[in-house]
């Protein structure tokens, strides 16, 4: 049981970072390689903030959080929006470009050593019917339970987050009903980028932050969103539970080293017994269309 | 800076990485198979390489056999057609950016399970100073030549093969399977067939050149085979041009001499992973920003035919006019 509560944790910075990547992939029409190295970014903005400058770790986070919220939207107009007009594979290899850069960066300013936040404890352990909680794990649950409250109160409650939807679901009718496309654009990219590097932020505070955290967490971030239907927010954030808790109980009966090969192998799996309830019906006309 | 030793090592790498890039022109350029698993590929042709011609008891693993450098370059060519095979048959029933995660998730486990399979591969420490075919002939300084000389006869051997499949009617129905699939299983073709011996010979191609990277390397470790590598040469196809018969191989000289030049400038302090992957990243991004079909493009490579189809065509049709004038 000890070990599920491991799953839910890792589950949950899972689906943080897997929510903002299928929200670009909804709207943008591509799978954003560079989506893990803001990850990478936001974590080491948040262990420098808190080892360095002596921060607060929330604080820290949200500064993280907001920063490589910024710098998202910053790079998407940049990289991304003159090359738009191409289709899907132009930004797709656009994006490892970017995040090869993102990387260079990272390493440029960061150092390439592993660093952890050492100065934050992992709070108090509690006892719930025999099983231990640790404060922190609490908190990262907590907080992801209340991201994606909000989230969903924003993309349903707000005209903003009601365009982001219509976007999604069809972009050419939504321009031409009106909607400001440009600024949903910006809106898409700041949340993704955000949830990236609260979710790096979380991953990092559990373990410990390097460069390479970006291209060890895309594969499982792509596993996640594939898992969940690239179509729907709620079948990631299922997915993303699904995938932790698998990884996180496989490590009882298998040696721990296996732990992203049983991810990738559900994975592969999955998309090999049940294709077609990955590609939807629409998903099939599209691939006839184009 | 000007050693031409250093740069004969140079060029042999920026050929190997090109006759890579011509094997993924092969299945992704032509057979429109988004493949981002090269890099599990080149680690199964690799590996296999090295682990049939181990006989050190000393490495202490406990596969030894011991085979001779050539009949072990067989193996592995062979070897990585059967994890080829192994990959394609179940990930060629997706379609586009599902097959490209399948196959780097693939990747991936194939990466792991090397890791962790220790008592064979020796994991993380990998294996150092292997042997290279005609290694006692010269002395190591001057090896880079010979080897030069190894790495320029794989590459035109890759080029001629693939290019020669591209302009054959095999390679015909390829392209026209990935353009219209739909229309080519109209006409009776075997498409996911074709596709899986593709991927197949790909893959045996590639288990051929990775012993040749090993020689360069002169040593193996998993370490290489992350996905970087693939990204590597996917941006050598991508700047020489996709689907162009000799656009993956300029692409990997453009892009390795390049890289390698930026390592000798000394900008500030940057380490060379800052270096390498900075301006390998800004380089495929102007390259889809500003010249999104590469250097050469595949209309450049097929243009001679289609201009006779072309020529033809209008002359149908002007005979056509002139009939409907009568």
């Amino acid at each position: 049981m000890q070990n599920v509560i491991f799953g839910i944790v890792t589950g949950c910075t899972l689906a943080i970072a897997t929510t903002g990547f299928a929200m670009v992939r909804q709207s943008e029409n591509f799978l954003n390689i560079a989506h893990a190295q803001m990850m990478a970014l936001g974590a080491f903005i948040g262990v420098s903030l808190v080892e360095s400058h002596g921060w607060n770790i929330f604080i820290a986070g949200l500064m993280a959080v907001v920063s490589v919220g910024i710098i998202g939207t910053v790079l998407a107009g940049v990289f991304f929006r003159p090359v738009k007009h191409q289709g899907g594979t132009v930004l797709l290899f656009t994006s490892i470009g970017l995040a090869m850069m993102i990387y260079a960066v990272n390493i440029a300013f960061f150092g390439n050593k592993a660093r952890s936040f050492l100065s934050v404890g992992f709070g108090e352990r509690r006892n719930f019917a025999g099983l231990n909680i640790l404060d922190y794990e609490l908190i990262i649950v907590g907080l992801t339970v209340l991201t994606i409250i909000f989230l969903q109160l924003f993309l349903t409650g707000t005209t903003l987050g009601r365009s982001v939807r219509a976007v999604a679901s069809n972009d050419d009718l939504a321009r031409i009903r009106g909607v400001p496309v440009g600024r949903v654009s910006n809106t898409v990219w700041f949340i993704s980028s955000a949830l990236a590097a609260l979710s790096g932020v979380m991953i990092g505070y559990q373990s410990s932050v390097s460069p390479e955290l970006g291209w060890r967490q895309i594969l499982f971030v792509l596993a996640a969103a594939v898992l969940g239907g690239l179509r729907s927010i709620s079948g990631v954030i299922v997915a993303s539970l699904l995938l932790g808790i698998v990884m996180d109980v496989s490590v009882l009966y298998i040696p721990s080293a296996y732990r992203p090969v049983v991810a990738f192998g559900v994975l592969v799996l999955v998309l090999i017994l049940k294709p077609e309830g990955i590609l939807s019906v629409q998903r099939r006309k599209e691939s006839v269309a184009t | 800076m000007t050693n031409p030793i250093f740069w004969a090592g140079v060029l042999s790498l920026a050929l190997i990485y090109g006759s890579i890039a011509l094997v993924l022109n092969l299945e992704s350029g032509w057979g429109g198979m988004w493949d981002l698993g090269t890099a599990g590929l080149l680690g199964a042709g690799g590996y296999s390489y090295v682990l049939l011609t181990l006989d050190n008891p000393d490495l202490g693993t406990r596969f030894l056999p011991g085979w001779p450098m050539w009949l072990a370059w067989i193996g592995a060519s062979l070897f990585t057609g059967l994890v080829a095979l192994a990959i394609a048959i179940p990930s060629l029933r997706l379609r586009r950016e599902y097959f490209l995660i399948t196959t780097l998730a693939l990747a991936e486990i194939i990466r792991q399970l090397i890791v962790i399979q220790k008592d064979i591969t020796r994991g993380h420490t990998g294996i150092a100073n292997l042997d290279r075919p005609l290694d006692s002939l010269v002395d190591a300084r001057t090896y880079n030549y010979i080897f030069l000389g190894i790495t320029a006869f794989a590459a035109v051997i890759v080029y001629l093969i693939t290019r020669r499949l591209g302009h054959s009617a095999y390679g015909r129905t390829l392209r026209g399977a990935r353009d219209n699939e739909a229309l080519a299983l109209s006409l009776g073709k075997p498409v996911n067939q074709m596709r899986i011996k593709t991927f197949v010979l790909s893959g045996m191609l590639i288990g051929a050149i990775a012993p040749l990277y090993v020689f360069y390397l002169r040593a193996i470790s998993p370490g290489v085979y992350a996905s970087g590598i693939t990204f590597h040469v996917w941006t050598a196809l991508v700047l020489g041009g996709i689907g162009s018969a000799f656009g993956g191989l300029f692409g990997g000289l453009l892009l390795i001499v390049f890289t390698e030049g930026i390592g000798l400038v000394h900008i500030g302090a940057f380490p060379d992973a800052v270096k390498e992957n900075f301006s390998i990243g800004l380089l495929l991004v102007l390259v889809l920003r500003f010249r999104p079909d590469g250097v050469f493009s595949e209309r450049r490579t097929f243009r001679a035919r289609t201009r006779t189809i072309s020529e033809s065509d209008t002359r149908t049709s002007d005979q056509l006019s002139t009939a409907g004038q009568k």
